[in-house]
This record gives structure tokens, sequence and C-alpha cells, in this order.
């Protein structure tokens, strides 16, 4: 892990509120380890926003990393304003990766809102090692989408409204695809309810899991302690920022 | 020349830049960037007699130039922290100065003789007078200056260490807890704690933080210290670490104008975990360009308008 002034490669809006910046990092680069770790930005050299921004990695391109950010407040707001030749102040990598065990299961990845980032991330790792998933992302409406609907690839867009793909959320769309796999393992990121939801059902049929999750964090190097998540078998809590962002999907606890 | 050589106590110092409890874990397990022999000390998060796992989330947000947070005390405990963590601390030169926590004045004295028990490289306590006491009605004992006296008293019978108290700022007059633990034999005082704080997420209608109530710190905070600072060294003659908002070397003087000896960055380490060193290369450089040869010449060295 390290802390690096990046610069700023490419920062475009892709959907409604949905950006991608890239930056170029030769430092987190190097100590890249795979999907599902994050780095946790900066955008301002004043303090009125003193904690910096967990975001997870798209891609890692040689030292080029994206991220794929949305805009909720003032400071997703403010990354949207850097321009190429900026830089921004990252610190990262930061976390584990998710760990695909693709020999034993046929992968199935849901990204739902923020959290299709790490996924997109994964999938190009599987599908560049010649492993055939299914990846499934869901939004509220066809604006919040940058990708192509496309069952016969295997990539299921759901839309809350229906404007694009499933109509539903991606329980919906995973409900579908189960039909069509044997033995499948999920690999998800999305909200709390999202990942609540998946794991009711993954339960239910027993089919393993591992989600990327999310806590709100102030420093991403251990040091605050804010960043937990409840542990499923007793009542103490992981870290996300060192024990995650990714667990076993019977590790953890929804409230 | 080191400038930056700081006394408190039998202690000497490197620098007088110290990280505050709870903002940079037990200093083991620190990123790889860190080199954390440059600082002054390093202050454990808060240990506590028992293993403690914390509150639930969520534990921090971010505020205007702030943050709120209720961590609720999460450590390994005593036995673990002595087993697995004090022996970390051989291999390193920075001073450790362990900060303890207690729900009892029993508590306090338990884990203090613990440490006193096995021989260590610790240079001294900090007591955290500002958590939640039962005898004490589920109220912080540093809002009380009887009790505040009466723990520090035992306390000071067991060790010969440095004994730092830490002070809520929760208070309705600061000084006077001030005064009532410099009487007690503490060696210094560190001050301030978190502000007590809340925040309202409307959406959800709920508190920002599990707990409702937390504890506001980071730049926000820097004035109330400040001053709280200033106040405490017109009554006491030991040294004052100044805590609160302190992110640069700008604010480092400010504290050091107000009163204090020394200081202790929080919030500002989870931003950069090297934010300390980096104020001690500013606050040398700023000593070099004004010639001033000690960076003890600017203690209390405020000049008031009356
Ligand atoms: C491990 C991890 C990975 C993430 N990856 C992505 C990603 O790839 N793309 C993306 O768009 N978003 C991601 N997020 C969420 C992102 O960090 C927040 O959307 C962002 O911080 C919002 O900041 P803001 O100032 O715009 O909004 P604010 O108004 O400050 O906050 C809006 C909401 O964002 C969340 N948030 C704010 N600050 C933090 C923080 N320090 N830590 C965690 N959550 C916070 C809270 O839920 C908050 O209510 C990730 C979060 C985590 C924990
Ligand atoms: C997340 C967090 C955890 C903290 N934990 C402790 C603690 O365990 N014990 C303690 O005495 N102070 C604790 N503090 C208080 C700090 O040591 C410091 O007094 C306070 O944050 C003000 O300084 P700052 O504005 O530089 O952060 C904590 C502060 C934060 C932000």
């Amino acid at each position: 892990m390290i802390i690096d002034k990046s610069d700023i490669i490419e920062n475009t809006q892709i959907a409604e509120g949905i950006w991608r910046m890239v930056f170029k990092s030769v430092e987190i680069a190097d100590r890249y380890l795979g999907a599902g770790q994050f780095v946790s930005v900066l955008t301002d050299d004043n303090w009125e926003h003193p904690i910096r921004r967990p975001m997870s990695i798209a891609d890692v391109n040689e030292d080029k990393i994206s991220i794929i950010y949305k805009v909720f407040g003032s400071v997703t707001q403010a990354l949207t304003k850097l321009k190429s030749k900026d830089y921004i102040d990252v610190l990262g990598p930061i976390g584990n990766t998710f760990n695909v065990d693709y020999d034993t299961f046929y992968p199935i990845l849901i990204g739902g809102g923020i959290g299709l980032s790490p996924i997109l991330n994964l999938s190009k790792c599987l599908v560049q090692k010649g492993i055939s998933i299914t990846t499934i992302i869901g939004a509220k409406t066809s604006k919040e989408h940058f990708l192509q609907h496309n069952p016969n690839k295997n990539m299921f867009l759901s839309t809350d409204d229906g404007t694009i793909g499933i109509n539903g959320t991606v329980i919906d769309a995973l409900n579908i695809v189960l039909k069509g796999v044997k033995n499948p393992k999920i690999f998800a990121c999305g909200p709390e309810p999202m990942l609540f939801s998946i794991q009711k059902i993954l339960e239910e049929k027993s089919i393993p899991a591992q989600f990327s999750v999310e806590s709100y964090m102030a420093c991403g190097v251990g040091f605050c302690q804010g960043c937990v998540i409840p542990k499923k078998q007793n009542n103490e809590y992981y870290l996300v920022c060192k024990d995650g962002p990714v667990f076993e999907a019977n590790e953890v606890k929804f409230e | 020349m080191n400038r930056l050589k700081c006394s408190i106590g039998s202690i000497e110092f490197n620098n007088p830049i110290f990280t505050a409890s709870g903002t940079f874990g037990y200093g083991n397990d620190l990123p790889e960037f860190v080199d954390m022999s440059r600082l002054g000390a390093i202050v454990t998060k808060s240990i506590t007699y028992e293993p403690r796992v914390g509150n639930p989330p969520p534990r921090v947000v971010e505020t205007p130039s702030g943050m709120l947070n209720s961590i609720g005390l999460a450590n390994v405990g005593i036995r673990i922290f002595i087993k697995d963590i004090i022996p970390l601390y051989e291999n390193i030169d920075t001073k450790i100065i362990v900060n303890i926590a207690g729900s009892t004045n029993g508590e306090y004295i338990k884990v203090l003789k613990e440490l006193e028990s096995v021989s260590t490289d610790i240079v001294g306590y900090e007591i955290n007078i500002s958590c939640p006491n039962v005898e004490f009605g589920g109220m912080e004992l540093g809002v009380d200056a009887k009790l505040s006296n009466k723990l520090i008293t035992e306390l000071r019978k067991h060790t010969e260490k440095l004994l730092f108290v830490k002070l809520t700022p929760n208070v309705t007059d600061i000084t006077i807890i001030a005064k009532a633990v410099e009487d007690a034999g503490a060696d210094a005082i560190s001050a301030i704690n978190t502000v007590v704080g809340m925040g309202i997420d409307i959406g959800k209608r709920k508190p920002t933080i599990y707990k409702t109530y937390a504890g506001l710190s980071g730049p926000a905070i820097k004035p109330i210290a400040l001053a709280m600072i200033h106040k405490i060294s017109k009554v006491v003659s030991i040294p004052i670490i100044g805590i609160g908002g302190i992110v640069n070397y700008k604010n480092v003087i400010e504290f050091l104008l107000a009163g204090a000896t020394a200081v202790q960055i929080g919030t500002a380490n989870f931003r950069n975990p090297n934010a300390g060193i980096v104020i001690i290369d500013e606050l040398n450089k700023y000593l070099k360009e004004n010639g001033i040869s000690r960076y003890s010449e600017l203690i209390g060295k405020l000049d008031l308008y009356e």
C-alpha cells in the first residue's frame, strides 16, 4: 500500500450519474493483487472533507488504473471536475481479492449499483483466462447502464423500471440464470439489501458465494476501526479494510 | 542540532510530535511507507482489562472539517496486548505510551498493574478518563474533579513511569479537572479528547452513528482545543500535550504558543498515516528558516492583546 499523487488520464461520464476515471500509478499497479481490491481517494487540499473516499478498482492495465464512480455527494461531485493532466491523491491498493476456484464452480458475477466496479474487473480477468461466466448487472433504469444486455453472451442487465434487460432486480435475473447452470458460485458486490437477499436465496439452495462489502471507513489502513461488518459466527466484527472487502457469504451478517 | 528535543518528566523525546490514541493502532501493523521511528512517541489505542469488540456500525462518519466516531473502545484487552504486542516494541526505537481505559477505578488499576508486572520498554501511560464509568452512573469520570483526583492518586502509587492524564472537553470548566489531576501527581495533561456530537441522516431519520452520540474530532474542534489548552496552561505547571485538529506544522505552532509542550496527531493520520512525519519535517524547516534553535522557545509565547 502506498499514497501516490497520480496523473489523471481520463475522467468521463459513461452513464447517468456514473463516471469512469483512469489514472496512472506505477506504484499502485505494482502492488495490485487482483479484482476486489480498492483504492481511497482525496479530492481537496483543504480539510473541508478530511476523509478519503474508497473506490473499487474496476481495471488495471499496466500502470493505468480505472475506477467507476457514482455521483453521490460533495466528494464524488468534486471528482467529476477533475480533468486529464490534473492529479489525484490515491491510497492503495487496499484489501483482499476475490478467490475464484473456477475449476470446480461455474462463476456467476453480480454487480448492483456502484458495486459493478469489482465485478467488471473480475469478469475481465476470468474472460481473459478463457473461463466461461455469467454476469448480471443491475440498476434502477436504463440510463444508468453503459453495457449491453446480451443473454446469448451470458451478460444480463436488469432495471427496476424495466427500461432495459430483465424487469426487476438482480435477484430476478439471478433466479433466471440459476435455472440454466450447474454447480454455480456467486461473486457479488452491491448495496447491503441486495447482498442480504442474495445471501438468503443462496443459503436455501446451498450455493457458495463471495461478497465484496462496503462500510463507512475513515482510514483504509486499520487505524480507525471504523469500517466494521458483523461476523456471522459470533458477536465480533471484521474490518472491511483489513479482513475484506471480500468475504465468504456465510461469514458476514447483514442487519 | 536537534531543535525538536522535548522533555516531559524524566523522559527525553526526539521531538514533540506524538500520535493520538485510537488513530494509529498499537503502532504495529503499519503501512509499509510509515517510518514510525521518526515519531516522538506513539500513544496506543485505549487498552482495557477484557478484550472489547466495540460498537455496531456505523461507527464513523465525516462532518464538515471533521468526523464523528463511536468505536466503543474496541481493543484486544490487556492479556493479548502483553503477550502479542508488547514483545514487538522491543525491536523498535519509538517511545511507546500505553493509553489505559476502564469502566471502574479497579479496572484502570488492574491494567496498570499488569503492565508494571512485566518488564517493558514502555515509557509511560496515558489515562483516558473520558470513558463511561459504571461506578459514576455511566457518566465520564473525567467530568468530576474529586473522582479524577482519586483515580490518578491511586494509579500514581503503582508506577514511576510517566503518567499522562487525558482530559475530556465535555465539562463546564476543564481547569478544575486539570488542577485536580496535577495535584494527584500526573506528569502531564493530554487535552483534548473528542467533543460530544451527533449527526442525523434525514433520509433514514436515524442518527449517522449507531450509538447516537459520538466524538467529534479533526480541524472542526481545533478552536475548542486551543482555548482549553490556553486555559489549562494558566492553572497548572506540568506540561500539556495539545490534541485536537492538528493537521500541519502551523497548527503545531498554534498549540505551542497556547502553552502546549508537545502535541498529538489524531484524525490527520486517517488521511495520511505519515501525517506526523510530514509535520516533523515541516516544523524543523520552519524553525531553521526562522533561526529558532529550540522549538521549546515557542511554548506559551502567545502575545495577548491585554
Ligand atoms: C470498499 C468500498 C468500495 C467502494 N467502491 C465504490 C465504487 O467503486 N464506486 C462508487 O461509486 N462508490 C464506491 N464506494 C462508495 C463510495 O465510497 C461513496 O459513494 C463515496 O464515498 C461518496 O462520497 P460523497 O462525498 O460523494 O458522498 P457523501 O455525501 O459523503 O456520502 C454518501 C454516502 O456514501 C457513503 N460514504 C461516504 N464516505 C464514505 C467512506 N469514507 N467510506 C465508505 N462509504 C462512504 C455513505 O454511505 C454515505 O452515506 C465504495 C465504498 C467502499 C467502502
Ligand atoms: C476513530 C477515533 C478513535 C479514538 N480512540 C481513542 C481511544 O481509544 N482513546 C482515547 O483516549 N482517545 C481516542 N480518540 C481521541 C483522539 O486520541 C484525539 O484525542 C481526538 O481525536 C482529537 O484529536 P484530532 O482532532 O487530532 O483527531 C479517538 C479518536 C478517533 C477519531
